[in-house]
């Protein structure tokens, strides 16, 4: 809010200094080359003067506003014709530099090396001094021309990113020829940075030509300029001390209004984090009022909120909801009401496609949701420890602890300046008491026991130094030397070759055959889930579909969606001739008011009552249950209501 | 007939300088391929990333220029300077439907762009085309007038596939072009595009990592390590008993519930750093079968069995009786 009335500030003035400037004729009182020698030096009407000259007259009794205002329009009319010589000159040059490249590039950018080294001012003045009569075609000329490496190098720069996106080369693959690729396919991408790199070389090209015409290499007379009327102000500053304050306020305050004005811009482009939304993440308490205000929607959650924790269950998650709130005030729930327990020992696979909350589940259990997604109800209780619920300075002991995580890009999770051995030894220290020898050791023991020949060696290296599938081993061991008790491992494989992804999950089974650690898996690969977990977990648009023993789940699915999941992967065995089955339509609105069951429009067993009741999960085998109407005894009657 | 397209051992280097003493080191992203597509057929080429996939594609497109040997679209070798009739004849679909589309242009625009590049269509005759082009790849119509930004993944693929078709194609590459979207998705791409060759009469060189994907659409695979293609060959004679140790390798990494609790074929190691092919066969270090000879002396690609080709020192000794036993 505040932002947005900065640049409102801005752009006014902005707008007031164009209209003074346009309109300069017919609202000075007087020419300003206009003398009225009886009245010299006359006080402005403030300090004792008279109405007739408002800001008083200068040495030469000349009207100090008049004055001002066509100084106005001439600051304006140069600063902005020489702002846009100076884009347009850059704008092609960054363009054509950074799309061709190669010597073209070099050439360009050595040319404007070159320019950036010489001192512009003194060039300027020699220029400008060789002239006796200075109009504003001639400042803007000197001001324009050399401010184009400003444009060039921005342009330059986003013009080499975005020349290697795929949809250029798509373009070339169509036929369309350099011009054509450069303006109608990079351009339209590129100039949207040019707005506030425009707005700054506005101020300085104000300030720059207003220090030329101070200097005495400006505008020659009859023309007026700010830097004119201060450099004359300056001679009667002791007996008119108003004479050069007036241009100077002028000055400092058109700068500041440009700069005002590019930060409103800046702040539309990327938006600020604003400091009350960490807020919900961090306490636990506010949750409990939404979760009254949401529970009357969610019964079916509810009724298995009953009943305590079973011994062999580690983790116990009930009726957990994600929200985020989105900037125009709607809420994409995305997470609603989703349940499931991992057992002591255990490997848990949750398994959906994008949009399904599976991974944002898994960084809400651990109290890492970025903002401004929040925990709106639910609990989960870890070996008693209600993880939604304790403080921060609490969750930072189970944290990596007793809770390990390993994510999708295992480049990311590890510090890029830091040898992988200094990362595990700290890691085992920080969460182990034991002294550094004995880390080093251990770190030596699991580096082994993850597949690496030679740990001495590997411990010294960088990360960016290991491939994919060594860093993401790196990952594991730093995990089993930890022996949390819970390992969440979200998309684990979906950056590794499959060849290497099949010993990452052979190693996981041993993190949990030889440490006896319950492990979550995250994935949108149902093969892989099948063949590692011990249950499953299948979400869909923030729901739980269907949860039970993966054996049972996969064999014979009953709910519809992990039906049509199973059938829409490609089976070597089937060849060509068969159709694959496929889901038609797409993910639905994840705004929407939870109504009835959200794979409803995409089902090929869908009824009336889908539309409007939500599914409740329900009991289809031992430890095994669907959200499907289709297995609910009450489905005729309540169809005939 | 002849067939559409052949490479005659094409070859394509890199040369990347790291650090302060520019040491020059050489990629051999694809390093001496030779195949044959025939007119109608889907091939498929399967491989782990930095293989050399990609970028053969990409050749194929003339995106990449070749360093050495031929490439002949319908029996005429392609000259790397006349790229313009290439064009139309051998289209691309691109792996990410996020960076594929240009942001600015509306989906009725960047359909039209390949038209009016080529001036075949104008006027009512181009939005006519278009509409046509836009049912063709199963959008609803509604979608003309939209941005890519506001469609999903799947409708962006699905508009990427309609640009690629606008100029009728007779070769359409498919470079993971599903591997972004999701399985549910990615089986209406699918069946989209195995509809549209059998509609269109298209030759499909179908590029992707996932053996899974690959030997659904294609009727013949053709298998690449490290710039090279090690093994080709009908898909149901490739999946059932792959002649290549790779090939099997690749296929037993699949995860699935068959393999709960079973032991597969150990790979073992990481794929070798492509600056630095290890000596002899490139697989030698991770191969369960190798041998001294596999060290020393870099295995050719031969016909051991009738359409059957293989790089490997010992291609038949996995196969027991030469034919068949899957």
């Amino acid at each position: 809010m505040l932002r947005r009335k900065t640049a409102a500030i801005g752009l006014g003035g902005i707008g007031l200094l164009i209209f003074v400037a346009v309109a300069a004729p017919w609202i000075a009182p007087y020419e300003p080359a206009a003398q009225d020698l009886s009245n010299v030096l006359a006080p402005p009407a403030w300090d004792g003067g008279d109405w007739s000259y408002p800001l008083g007259t200068d040495a030469l009794g000349r009207d100090v506003l008049s004055r001002m205002i066509y100084g106005a329009r001439s600051s304006v009319l140069i600063s902005a014709c020489a702002m846009l010589i100076g884009a347009t000159l850059g704008l092609l040059t960054g363009l054509v530099a950074g799309f061709f490249g190669r010597f073209v590039d070099t050439l360009i950018m050595r040319l404007g090396d070159i320019q950036l080294a010489l001192p512009f001012i003194l060039i300027a003045i020699v220029i400008l001094g060789m002239m006796t009569e200075r109009s504003p075609v001639h400042l803007i000329v000197v001001l324009g021309i050399p401010a184009w490496i400003v444009y060039a190098r921005v342009v330059r720069a986003r013009t080499l990113a975005e020349r290697e996106q795929d949809y250029v080369r798509a373009a070339e693959t169509i036929g369309a020829r350099p011009l054509r690729r450069i303006f109608r396919y990079v351009l339209p991408q590129v100039r949207s940075v040019l707005p506030a790199i425009a707005l700054i070389d506005l101020s300085h090209l104000v300030v720059m030509e207003s220090t030329l015409s101070f200097l005495g290499f400006g505008l020659t007379s009859p023309h007026v300029s700010w830097g004119q009327i201060l450099a004359d102000g300056r001679q009667n500053m002791v007996v008119a001390p108003w004479l050069p304050v007036l241009p100077g306020i002028a000055i400092m305050l058109t700068v500041l209004c440009i700069n005002l004005a590019v930060e409103g811009m800046r702040s539309r482009v990327e938006p600020r984090r604003r400091w009350w939304s960490t807020r919900w993440r961090r306490s636990g308490a506010t949750r409990t009022t939404l979760d009254m205000a949401t529970a009357a929607s969610r019964p079916a959650v509810d009724e298995l909120q009953a009943g305590p924790t079973p011994d062999d269950v580690l983790l116990d998650v009930r009726g957990l909801c994600v929200d985020f709130p989105t900037a125009d005030g709607r809420v994409v729930q995305a997470v609603r009401g989703v349940s499931f327990t991992v057992g002591r020992g255990k490997i848990l696979g949750i398994v959906g496609e994008s949009g399904s909350g599976k991974s944002v589940t898994s960084y809400a259990l651990l109290r890492l949701l970025s903002a401004p997604g929040r925990v709106s109800a639910g609990t989960a209780m870890f070996d008693g420890i209600d993880l939604l619920g304790v403080p921060e300075r609490s969750m930072r002991r189970v944290r990596g602890r007793r809770i390990g995580m390993i994510f999708q890009n295992p480049v990311g999770s590890l510090n890029p300046v830091l040898t992988v051995g200094y990362q595990i030894v700290e890691a085992i220290r920080t969460n182990r008491d034991v002294d550094r020898d004995a880390a080093v050791e251990l770190a030596e023991k699991v580096f082994r026991d993850v597949g690496f020949g030679d740990p001495p060696h590997i411990m010294k290296q960088y990360p960016f130094r290991l491939s994919g599938g060594q860093n993401q081993r790196v990952m594991i061991a730093m995990t089993m030397a930890i022996e949390p008790e819970l390992l969440l491992a979200d998309e684990p494989t979906t950056a590794l070759d499959v060849t290497t992804q099949a010993q990452v999950l052979d190693q996981l089974r041993r993190v949990r055959d030889e440490h006896g650690t319950s492990i979550v898996i995250i994935s949108h690969d149902i093969g892989l889930i099948g063949e590692i977990a011990d249950e499953v977990v299948v979400m869909y648009a923030g729901e739980v579909c269907e949860s039970g023993p993966t054996e049972q789940v996969l064999r014979e699915p009953r709910h519809p969606y992990t039906q049509a999941l199973l059938e829409s992967v490609p089976r070597p065995e089937a060849g060509v001739t068969t159709e694959l089955r496929s889901i038609p339509g797409e993910l639905p609105d994840p705004t929407r008011e939870s109504g009835g069951c959200p794979f409803a429009l995409r089902c090929s067993s869908v009824m009336d009552l889908c539309h409007t009741h939500r599914p409740k999960p329900l009991t289809v085998g031992p430890a095994w249950s669907a959200a499907c109407h289709l297995y609910s005894e009450d489905k005729a009657e309540v169809t005939q209501r | 007939m002849t067939p559409i397209l052949e490479l005659d051992d094409v070859r394509k280097h890199y040369t990347t300088r790291s650090g302060l003493a520019r040491r020059t080191s050489s990629v051999r992203a694809v390093d001496g391929v030779s195949l044959r597509l025939e007119r109608g057929e889907t091939l498929g080429l399967v491989g782990e990333s930095g293989c050399g996939k990609s970028t053969l594609a990409r050749t194929l497109v003339l995106l990449e220029k070749p360093d050495s040997g031929e490439i002949r679209f319908d029996g005429r070798p392609v000259a790397v300077t006349d790229a313009a009739s290439l064009r139309r004849d051998a289209q691309i679909v691109f792996q990410d439907p996020y960076t594929s589309l240009p942001p600015h242009m509306k989906v009725r625009r960047i359909i039209a762009e390949p038209l009016m590049i080529h001036r075949i269509a104008s006027g009512a005759e181009l939005r006519a085309r278009v509409d046509e082009l836009i049912a063709d790849v199963g959008l609803p119509g509604t979608v003309a007038d939209k941005l890519p930004g506001q469609l999903s993944g799947g409708q962006r693929q699905r508009v990427s596939i309609a640009r690629a078709l606008a100029l009728e194609p007779s070769l359409l590459i498919a470079d993971e072009s599903v591997s972004a979207l999701d399985v549910s998705v990615q089986a209406q791409i699918l069946n989209l595009l195995n509809g549209l060759r059998e509609r269109h009469g298209l030759t499909l060189l179908f590029v992707s990592h996932d053996i899974g994907v690959v030997t659904y659409v294609s009727q013949r695979i053709a298998v690449m390590y490290l710039g090279k293609i090690v093994e080709m060959g009908p898909t149901a004679d490739v999946y059932g008993n792959a002649l290549h140790p790779y090939t099997r390798a690749l296929m037993a990494a699949v995860p699935s519930m068959e393999h709960r609790g079973r032991e597969r074929i150990e790979v073992r190691g990481d794929p070798p750093d492509p600056r630095h092919p290890p000596p002899g066969c490139a697989y030698h270090p991770r191969c369960p079968i190798a041998q001294d000879i596999c060290r020393v002396e870099s295995p050719p690609v031969r016909e051991w069995l009738p359409g059957r080709h293989a790089a490997c020192h010992f291609a038949l000794d996995g196969v027991s009786d030469g034919r068949n036993t899957g």
